[in-house]
């Protein structure tokens, strides 16, 4: 065992670090707060500082510097991840491309595909969302019936997709639609596409935090490139579930190096109302605060295999459900022990200045169902970790 | 960065489950815990000894085996797996305490306890409650130690005590006429205690201040350790549900295949794999004097004792009414795990030793 980081490694964070300090010039709960940024402003404030992020190297870390990355390694990723959370930096927009597209571009996307998508990619000039779910498909999402019908050497889309992120403010799609209605795994096919076109319809969606940053889209034959199709006609599943596995653990510091930073608030408002003394509050917050280390244990697990260049084993499962539900109880205690200031709006007054607790709150019921629902993911370890009998 | 054990260490873990998988599997080790005077096999431990698991935490310039705790929390997951009845973890902690200790007289002991020729234990509690006393009322005077003192493990089979006193640390030896013990038997079959009066000749180890210091050492050791063992107990508690639902059938069909059982084993699953980790983090920090290492300690007790509760209470429920039977093996591991939670540091020290780390 050795969990220490190697020289290089340091000297990235304090690259990172330094870098952070001197560009991070508004922590983002403040940008948050600030009444004069619509969420279309917000939008273009994180824009610009993915861009700042790109210019100076620090976004595809852990890609091959052929196609614009870095050439680190999940380590380094996952320090950036760290950094950037502890920083409260604005997030980057383009996360679900860079997330997950990227990552699909460099393992089955063609040279060309690589070349043409990947730095507007990192620049944030084309911002990507996912286009998985269906109104009747999200957890068996191999039920999808959004199909694409052959025109020409191209394909027509027809269908519906749901609760698309950030899908207002993208460019660009990456759909799983049917190219065979009769085979349910091997029918689907992985397709890029453009959203700026006639046969698109993006309709917003508010959520329950009364923001609009997921939508629904109806395709009507819109146009999807032949050139545009990731890996074979017929491997989209493939390509959706290897991708998925392999974005497991890449950056599992990310949940852990937030939940400092509340769990430092949290602490602060006990202190400021005078229960941090009290047995009771005293409990609620250790076991937080030992939740967190178990989950920045297993992170460490997860990442060893990794930067090893092997396959995360058990605990990379484990990870989604730790952070999710940890998330659930952080914020239910903010509620029970901060009172009802932790329930004030983002912008109303009083809130507290360094967390947004309410949105925090609201936001944590989402982890536990995007993604793989909590009850999809005890399925998976049920089946691949202890191999229990199926019905 | 590395999370797997090195070659050593894996080695001695994979040496260590084919010794007890061997030499202690549950079935003779539950005879011994139920049917002996003593609760565990000298032989055995004289066979332990011999092969160097005393000095496991020992440098090897000092005759010990070097593996640190990562090597130490290897092998007490390995115990822990097959419930090993004993006062292993008690002779390494008396070890521990010795190591700290100046003069002659302690280093003999220490040198008799590493060849496994005498059982040195710690005697601590003095009230029914295991806080420890701000002031022992055991008293040491003209070079005699009266009191009494509680909870002693495997007190009545010692053949000294390391007491807290009113001066610091002393050393008992067995009196010629016993220790005149009486037996607080607990739940768990694995671990014996006993009260022991104490009126009886001893000498001084370490004074007020060391002996606080010692112990707090000590003590971090005895947290670790005990989490790594709770590691073990869940791991063989989850193999046993998981083993015994995808046999039995209910409803035409294993009831492992039932979605509501299936999703409790996931659960049981995360909490020993979140366990393992804050073990194993905790282990190798502690080895590598890293400045977090008391946290990441009050870590691991406090995870692996919430945890162990929660798997070990599945396990005999997922068993239904075999697993309430004393002839299943659930009650072993649920018995195993109430003492491993309560002694060597409660839950409830080890979050306020969190919190006192966390400076809060
Ligand atoms: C904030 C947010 C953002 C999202 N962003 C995107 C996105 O960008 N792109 C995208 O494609 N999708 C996105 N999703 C969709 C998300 O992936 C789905 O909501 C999710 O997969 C669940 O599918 P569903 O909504 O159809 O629920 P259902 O599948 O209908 O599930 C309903 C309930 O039944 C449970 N359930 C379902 N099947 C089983 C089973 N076999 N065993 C036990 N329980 C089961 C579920 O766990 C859940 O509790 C987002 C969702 C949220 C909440």
């Amino acid at each position: 065992m050795d969990l220490r980081y190697d020289e290089s490694q340091q000297a990235f964070r304090a690259e990172l670090r330094a870098w952070l300090a001197d560009h991070v010039t508004r922590p983002w709960t403040q940008e948050l707060r600030d009444p004069a940024n619509d969420a279309d402003a917000l939008v273009e404030l994180r824009r610009d500082f993915q861009r700042e992020l790109n210019d100076a190297g620090f976004l595809g870390l852990d890609w091959p510097v052929e196609w614009g990355g870095r050439g680190l390694g999940p380590v380094e990723k996952n320090i950036f991840q760290e950094e950037t959370a502890w920083a409260d930096a604005p997030p980057v927009p383009n996360f679900l491309g860079i997330g997950l597209l990227g990552p699909a571009l460099i393992h089955h996307g063609s040279e060309e595909q690589r070349r043409r998508f990947i730095p507007k990619m990192l620049s944030a000039e084309e911002i990507w969302c996912q286009g998985f779910s269906e109104p009747g498909a999200g957890s068996d999402l191999a039920g999808i019936r959004c199909r694409a019908e052959p025109d020409g050497d191209d394909f027509r889309i027809h269908g519906q997709k749901v609760w698309t992120t950030f899908g207002p403010w993208a460019d660009w799609i990456f759909v799983l639609a049917r190219t065979d209605p009769e085979d349910r795994y091997g029918g689907i096919t992985f397709f890029l596409v453009p959203l700026h076109q006639d046969g698109v319809d993006m309709r917003p969606l508010r959520q329950i935090t009364g923001e609009a940053e997921f939508g629904e889209v109806f395709f009507d034959g819109a146009l999807a490139r032949r050139a545009h199709v990731v890996g074979k006609l017929g491997e989209g599943w493939q390509i959706a579930m290897t991708v998925l596995a392999y974005e497991r653990g890449a950056t599992a510091l990310l949940e852990p190096a937030k939940n400092d930073r509340y769990l430092k608030d949290l602490v602060t408002g006990c202190r400021e109302n005078g229960t941090l003394g009290r047995p009771d509050v005293r409990e609620r917050i250790a076991r937080l605060l030992a939740d967190n280390e178990v989950i920045r244990a297993n992170a460490y697990r997860t990442l060893a295999t990794l930067a090893a260049g092997r396959a995360p084993g058990p605990e990379a499962s484990l990870e989604k459900l730790l952070w999710t539900e940890h998330a659930r109880r952080q914020s239910e205690a903010a509620f029970d022990l901060l009172g009802p200031q932790a329930q004030l709006a983002t912008r109303a007054h009083h809130a507290r200045p360094e967390m947004d607790w309410a949105y925090e709150h609201l936001w944590s019921r989402a982890g536990t169902i995007y993604s793989g629902s909590s009850e999809i993911q005890r399925n998976i370890i049920a089946k691949r970790v202890l191999a229990l009998p199926t019905r | 960065m590395q999370f797997d054990l090195d070659d050593e260490r894996a080695q001695l873990k994979q040496a260590t489950r084919e010794l007890l998988e061997g030499e202690s599997p549950l079935a003779e080790s539950r005879a011994l815990m139920e049917q002996s005077a003593e609760g565990f096999s000298k032989a055995l431990y004289a066979q332990l000894a011999e092969l160097g698991y005393l000095g496991l935490l020992l440098p090897e310039d000092a005759g010990g085996a070097g593996v640190g705790h990562v090597g130490l929390a290897a092998v007490l997951e390995e115990m822990g797996r097959v419930a090993f009845p004993g006062p292993f973890l008690d002779q390494i902690l008396a070890i521990e305490t010795l190591r700290r200790c100046p003069g002659d007289e302690a280093r003999r002991w220490l040198e008799r306890a590493l060849g496994g020729d005498v059982l040195v234990v710690l005697a601590r509690a003095e009230t029914l409650s295991l806080d420890e006393p701000a002031q022992p009322e055991t008293r040491l005077a003209d070079a005699r130690i009266v009191g009494r003192k509680r909870w002693v493990p495997f007190g009545a089979q010692a053949d000294a005590l390391l007491v807290t006193t009113d001066q610091g640390l002393a050393l008992v030896p067995r009196p010629d006429s016993g220790w005149n013990a009486t037996p607080l038997e607990t739940i768990d079959l694995a671990q014996r205690f006993a009260e022991i009066p104490l009126a009886a000749p001893g000498s001084a180890l370490l004074g007020p201040a060391a002996t606080d210091a010692a112990l707090a050492e000590v003590d971090r050791t005895g947290a670790l350790a005990a989490a790594a063992l709770l590691l073990g107990v869940m791991e063989r508690s989850l193999e046993l549900t998981r083993d015994y639902t995808v046999e039995r059938q209910a409803f035409g069909a294993p009831i492992a295949s039932f979605q509501a059982l299936q999703h409790r084993m996931a659960d049981m699953l995360i909490q020993t794999e979140g366990t393992r980790a804050a073990v194993y983090r905790a282990a190798w920090a502690t080895d590598a004097e890293d400045a977090d290492a008391a946290r990441l300690v009050a870590v691991a007790k406090a995870q692996a004792g919430d945890a162990s509760r929660f798997v070990c209470g599945e396990t005999i429920q997922l068993h239904g009414g075999v697993g309430y039977t004393w002839e299943y093996d659930p009650h072993i591991y649920y018995k195993r795990a109430k003492t491993l939670e309560q002694f060597y540091g409660s839950t409830r020290d080890a979050l306020e030793q969190l919190l006192e780390a966390s400076g809060i």
